[in-house]
């Protein structure tokens, strides 16, 4: 089991070095980092796996950049939009993580979404971001979706993961920092224990329905 | 009000808190200022009261915070959720937790490791663009961009600095 924080953003897009970020994280207790537009490798023992976020797109481009990135050793995750747009997205093959739903609208992850991101193996990510960073409205809408979100999963058990978005080593977070939190929205340990290991879950491919003998 | 008996005291926990990135100097009133900020606003005014977090010990890089016993676990979530302190970014990482400050500052003296500070700021370069470092510390190496247009710090590597 290797405990895996599934978004960070190294230097270009933060202000931390891929390799201090996997120092700090060899600190803060993770074993795995999936880093966005750095290449895969492993510093001072963490696993160190690249990661391509998608956002802003068309369901046709969406497409044609999954593709394109399908046969790469990559993390493809793409940004949450509308009901009907999650839908095509989960549908996708080679798409492995949907992000960002705290910030999608109210109805854009429904229970026939979580059935299809179920059977598909797509893992919904909950982005500790805004409830390390956020206030008020922003904190508790995100904690009011992932409340949801939860009850969703102790249905249908689709895959989770837990990712801390951070840009800087200031904004990661130990992981038992990370069970705290997520026990503030109805997590207990064995569903984060779960989520930390959720990248494996979708990375791994699933084993044949029917095995010829 | 006169000081009251033990029995009669309320029950104490004291959290050691690691404050990063090191060398950041931030004064004792604010990171008051903020981890009272953070509790209030995560869990509420009520259970604020009942936790009462004050900062009682304070030497730069860590801090000793106390709260009531039975709420330690509260009041470490809500120090994980400070992520500035007058407006510079700050991370608090918790150490220990005790029910004594004795018996935290013996563990303190154990773990604390002075940074190598460097004598004078070293130059250095990184993507091509020439950094001053401001903290080192093992592999750990902390960089300003030269200049006066960008004074954010970089958080690098030994082995990410190019030879000059």
């Amino acid at each position: 089991m290797k405990i895996t924080d599934a978004c960070v953003f190294p230097y270009p897009f933060g202000d931390s070095s891929v390799g201090r970020m996997a120092l700090e994280a060899k600190s803060l207790g993770f074993d795995r980092l999936v880093a966005d537009g750095t290449q895969s490798g492993e510093y001072y023992g963490i696993e160190i796996l690249s990661g391509i976020l998608v956002r802003d797109t068309s369901v046709r481009d969406l497409v044609n950049r999954v593709k394109r990135e399908r046969n790469k050793d990559a993390v493809v995750s793409v940004q949450a939009g509308n009901n009907g747009f999650n839908r095509s997205v989960i549908t996708m093959k080679g798409v492995h993580i949907l992000r960002g739903l705290h910030s999608a609208d109210k109805y854009a992850f429904d229970h026939v979404a979580a059935k299809m991101a179920a059977d598909n193996r797509v893992a919904i990510d909950l982005d500790l971001s805004p409830i390390i960073a956020g206030r008020g409205f922003a904190r508790q809408r995100a904690m009011h979706r992932y409340r949801d979100i939860m009850v969703l999963e102790r249905r249908y058990e689709f895959p989770l993961t837990i990712s801390s978005h951070a840009r800087s080593i200031l904004e990661m977070r130990t992981v038992r920092e990370i069970t705290g939190l997520c026990s503030v929205v109805g997590m207990d340990i064995s569903d984060v224990e779960k989520a930390f290991v959720g990248v494996d879950t979708v990375t791994t491919p699933s084993p044949p329905a029917v095995k010829v003998i | 009000m006169g000081t009251r008996p033990p029995t009669l005291r309320e029950k104490r926990r004291y959290l050691l808190v690691c404050i990063e990135p090191a060398g950041t100097i931030i004064d004792q009133k604010d990171l008051y200022y903020a981890v009272s900020e953070a509790t209030t606003s995560l869990w509420g005014d009520v259970a604020a009261a009942v936790i009462t977090a004050a900062v009682v010990a304070w030497d730069g890089q860590y801090a000793i915070i106390r709260c009531r016993r039975g709420t330690e676990q509260d009041l470490s979530i809500a120090l994980s959720t400070v992520a500035t302190c007058c407006d510079i970014p700050i991370a608090l990482r918790m150490v220990a937790a005790s029910g004594t400050i004795e018996s935290l500052r013996e563990k303190l003296r154990k773990i604390k490791t002075p940074p190598q500070e460097l004598s004078s700021p070293r130059e250095c370069m990184f993507d091509k663009k020439m950094f001053q470092t401001c903290q080192c510390n093992g592999q750990k190496i902390d960089v300003i961009e030269k200049g006066f247009k960008n004074t954010n710090r970089l958080f690098l590597i030994r082995e990410d600095l190019e030879e000059l």
